[in-house]
């Protein structure tokens, strides 16, 4: 076991170090002068080579990626073009709120995808799969921004239900400790802020999990009533064993697999969305930061914030590869 | 001994076999939530093929005199904030969603069979090499390559198509460079190599053509979820001739709702009917 | 009163495209350490028979729609479904076909061991356990108690059948159903596995149902033999006379279908001509006529009872002395049994009525 971790942790080194030249390359090989997006109007031929110099642009490329990486190393990812701050410090500042969103909306997909799959998988082909498959259909077809909207629309704006935008409501004056507003509210014991906070969070995390949502609850679904079929349930139902044992022992423990991997890549799609739902709810997270930034030829902030979601995702498939091992003895000696 | 006779009871109605595509037929008109979704896309479709000749409006096109109507005989699904023709912005926004989906699934199928079948064919070196620039692609959750690439070449039709495209290309590669490397030891394989069929050919001519299978299935799928994309990009205003943003405060609604609007019609029927 | 008392069994599949006839009114009886066998080729319903018994059968496609079935007098059909349970691996056992696919991939022999016997027991888990090394003992596991923690995985073909006997005889089942036991096993591991299930059933006086397609499991291992064609039993002996004297133009082809080292040199196979029924119909006359080198034309229309081979003699159900019973209406006598074909000067099987098969149907009786 301990040597499948360390093989997978080895294989995912080329990964980084392939990440970080294509990202590197990604801000060096950019159409258009960095130089000039900084100075805007007041670009002169000097001012340019001053910029240039002071950016470390007039070093060989091959002494820039070292800069770049040895940089990394030490936190630096640069600066923003637009405020100069250092990008990690916006980034850190930002970043809890993508995080919370996120989280929210992966409660969602899965706390509300398996136990809808396993309904339908239990009464196949009857209304109640109908039913469950419509909503998944629905999840998947639907942009994140046309049901975004549209929620906004029913629940914010006529029924008055939940709040349209941002985190939490500014005039609670919430002091911000560790910048995820739901663990600052209770670090504050603020009932009230946390309720508010949370009030914020369902709408974006609905929005942004549908569509894992609607996958887990497929995936679930299938992987359920494979699994039932298999002759290991029916030994295990000829032993005279209850129903709910045979359900929570020999079915769910096979049908985790499947899902389990799905869950991980979702992580990915999860992330990438969160940039839009977080334009749609205002949200305060690297997500919209990240647009911004494209807008404004920002590229570092750019850079940064792909390289650290990439890192976040391979992270998270190598945490659900190893949970997967676990949970399925026969890959573990593979 | 006498020959065998056939039972006496009922015989069972199985038609014989008429060809491929009249089977598919068959089988597709049997299935009916794949009729539904047909039928959704042909409305889909023919809407947009036929856009011109169905509105006399131009989608981009208002008089502010006409704004925020309700749907009347004159405007079928009334205006917009800007007295445009709301029909007509949805049919002309299903054209856009058609054409962008369909050509960055092309450029995607494009590269990934490039790349698969170097990497399925040549093996070795190259295999390892472009397996690991792909393992690095995947390792940036699709939207977000996508959303790297605009920003790397730009707004534009083109660079949008490239850039879903693109992000498509990892999955493609793969499934064609797993399907060919099993196929490497088939049997027909090994018989064309005993007689001396070319590397080159035997790709072409007979391993690609067996491999290809899972990545026809890939490829509807990943229309519907193409054309999502590309509605994303463009909702994020990275689309083709969005105005620009400048402050990153106000975020207003975007004007290219329409063609979002139509993007749910398109996946929402697409999907079913793909399944089917 | 036997152990097990089945009458008039009826076992459909509701299916979309139509219903399956399975089991059409199966009736016979077993008696307590009796090992029976049931001999038949795929899909002819012994091991939906079987499934029926446990009441396994496939929800909700499959469903028993008449008969009875009582084990000690209690009729199973009748039982809740908790009441089922409570008999099922503690009074009635099954064990199936695939070793490969019938333990559970991701539970220790130990958990999935252990899981039964407390299930139908008081036994702490530590006893359990040790209850469950012994028996993985009994079935000649070698050091039993490391590899109990083992997976199914790890374990060959052979092994995993001795684990699901010991499973499945953990609680001294009254009643042991064998599916296919050895069908996906190695030649050589087959006699071993065959043995450890006669040993031990023996010892305990376990009542058998071993399912086989394989006329040479059944030889050495049954007392007495049913053999089923289509849903129904077409011929039931004990073994030795079933052997000796087969009557059933079907087991009369079936005994001619194995080739026999003792045969003469140049001697032909008789293949049984034809294909299984397509039982998505109800059945009509026999069963076996569309294939019957002896039928009459009463055959397609007459579907003829298990009745005594000698007529007259009283039927004797269980035991050594069962009667040989035989569904037939037109039987191959002694030498045509031998023989495996109709013998009587310009006997032709009487042709379907009404099909086209009328003008073609030509009988080539070698002398």
């Amino acid at each position: 076991m301990l040597k499948y971790i360390v093989r997978r942790l080895i294989g995912a080194i080329p990964v980084l170090i392939g990440l970080s030249i294509i990202l590197f390359l990604f801000v060096r090989l950019l159409p258009g002068d960095p130089a000039i997006a900084i100075l805007g109007q007041h670009a002169t031929p000097a001012l340019i080579l001053q910029v240039h110099q002071s950016l470390g642009l007039d070093l060989p490329i091959w002494v820039q990626y070292i800069d770049y990486v040895g940089g990394l190393l030490h936190g630096d990812f640069g600066a923003s073009f637009i405020n100069g701050r250092p990008v990690l410090e916006d980034f850190l500042l930002r970043f809890p709120a993508t995080i919370e969103l996120t989280v929210a909306a992966l409660i969602f997909a899965v706390g509300l995808g398996i136990p809808l799959g396993r309904l339908a998988a239990r009464h196949p082909n009857g209304w109640i799969d109908g039913i469950v498959t419509v909503i998944s259909l629905f999840g998947i077809s639907v942009p994140i921004f046309v049901l975004g909207y549209t929620m906004v629309f029913i629940f914010a704006v006529q029924l008055h239900w939940l709040p349209a935008t941002s985190q939490i409501d500014a005039r609670l004056q919430l002091p911000l400790v560790t910048n995820f507003v739901v663990i600052d509210a209770i670090l504050a014991g603020r009932p009230d802020a946390l309720v508010d906070a949370l009030k914020h969070l369902v709408l974006p995390a609905i929005a942004l999990g549908s569509i894992p949502f609607a996958i887990i609850t497929r995936i679930t679904r299938a992987s359920v009533l494979d699994v039932t079929n298999e002759d290991y349930v029916r030994t295990a139902r000829a032993k005279g064993l209850t129903e709910k044992r045979v359900d929570s022992r020999h079915i769910m423990r096979n049908a985790w697999l499947p899902v389990t991997t799905i869950i991980g890549l979702e992580v990915g799609g999860l992330l990438g969305g969160a940039v839009i739902t977080e334009t749609v709810f205002s949200w305060n997270g690297v997500g919209s930061w990240v647009v911004d930034a494209i807008q404004n030829h920002d590229y570092f902030v750019v850079q940064s914030s792909i390289l650290i979601f990439a890192l976040i995702f391979l992270v998270v498939n190598l945490v659900v590869d190893i949970g997967y091992a676990f949970l399925n003895p026969r890959i573990r000696y593979a | 001994m006498t020959v065998g006779a056939a039972s006496i009871s009922r015989p069972v109605r199985e038609r014989a076999s008429r060809g491929l595509w009249r089977d598919a037929g068959r089988r597709l008109l049997r299935n009916g939530p794949a009729i539904v979704g047909l039928v959704c896309i042909l409305i889909f479709v023919v809407g947009a093929l036929l856009a011109p000749v169905l509105s006399s409006y131009d989608p981009s096109v208002g008089k502010l005199v006409d704004r925020m109507k309700p749907p009347s005989p004159a405007h079928l699904m009334g205006t917009d904030l800007l007295g445009r023709d709301e029909f007509a912005r949805v049919l002309y926004g299903a054209r856009l969603s058609l054409q962008l989906g369909t050509i960055s699934v092309v450029f995607g199928l494009f590269f990934g069979i490039v790349i698969g079948a170097a990497a399925g064919g040549l093996g070795g070196k190259v295999d390892a090499l472009l397996m690991r620039i792909v393992d690095v692609l995947l390792a940036i959750p699709g939207i977000l390559l996508a959303i790297g690439i605009v920003a790397w070449l730009g707004r534009g039709q083109i660079q949008i198509m490239l850039a879903v495209g693109v992000s498509y290309t990892p999955i493609f590669a793969r499934l064609l460079r797993g399907s060919l490397l099993a196929l490497r030891e088939a049997d027909f394989v090994l018989a064309g190599r005993s007689i001396g069929a070319s590397r080159l050919r035997l790709l072409v001519r007979h391993m690609l053509p067996n491999a290809l299978t899972p990545l026809i299935v890939q490829a509807t799928l990943a229309l519907a979820t193409a054309i999502i994309d590309v509605a994303g990009l463009g909702f994020l205003g990275l689309g083709p001739g969005d105005p620009r943003r400048t402050s990153s405060s106000s975020r207003r609604p975007p004007s290219s709702s329409a063609p979002s609007a139509s993007t749910s019609w398109a996946t929402g029927c697409a999907r079913p009917w793909t399944r089917g | 009163m036997a152990l097990l008392e089945v009458e008039g069994l009826l076992v459909r599949f509701r299916t979309h495209d139509g219903t399956v006839y399975a089991v059409n009114g199966v009736s016979f009886q077993v008696d307590e350490g009796e090992t029976l066998g049931l001999v038949g080729e795929s899909g002819c319903g012994k091991s939906v028979t079987s499934l029926a018994l446990m009441r396994l059968l496939p929800k909700p496609a499959g469903r028993v729609e008449g008969g009875h079935v009582r084990l000690d007098g209690t009729e199973l059909l009748d039982l809740s479904e908790a009441e089922m349970r409570d008999l099922r691996g503690r009074e009635l056992a099954m064990i199936f076909q695939d070793p490969m696919t019938s333990l559970n991939p991701v539970l220790t022999i130990q958990e999935q061991m252990v899981e039964t016997i407390r299930a139908h027991t008081e036994l702490t888990a530590a006893q359990a356990t040790a209850r469950a090394v012994e028996l993985l003992g009994t079935v000649g596991i070698p050091r039993p108690e490391t590899r109990l923690k083992a997976f199914p995985h790890e374990f060959s073909g052979g092994m995993r059948q001795r684990v699901m006997i010991a499973m499945a005889l953990a609680l001294h089942p009254r009643l042991l159903i064998a599916d296919e036991p050895t069908t996906a096993l190695d030649v050589t591991i087959q006699a071993q596995v065959l043995e450890l299930l006669r040993a031990l059933t023996a010892e305990a006086r376990t009542a058998v149902i071993l399912i086989t397609h394989d006329l040479g499991v059944v030889a050495g291992m049954t007392r007495r033999i049913n053999v089923m064609y289509a849903g129904y039993i077409v011929e039931t002996a004990p073994t030795a006379e079933l052997f000796a004297h087969p009557s059933h133009p079907y087991t009369v082809g079936l005994l001619h279908s194995i080739p026999r080292l003792d045969a003469p040199e140049g001697e032909p196979l008789i293949p049984i001509e034809g294909t299984p029924p397509d039982q998505r119909h109800a059945p009509v006359g026999c069963p076996f006529a569309p294939r019957c080198a002896w039928r009459l034309p009463a055959c397609w229309t007459t579907n003829p009872p298990l009745e005594p081979l000698v007529p007259g003699t009283p039927v004797v159900l269980t035991g050594d002395r069962a009667t040989h019973r035989v569904a037939c209406l037109n039987l191959p006598t002694a030498e045509e049994a031998e023989a495996g074909m109709p013998l009587r000067d310009g006997f032709v099987a009487a042709p379907a009525p009404g099909s086209v098969v009328d003008e073609l149907a030509t009988a080539e009786v070698p002398a």
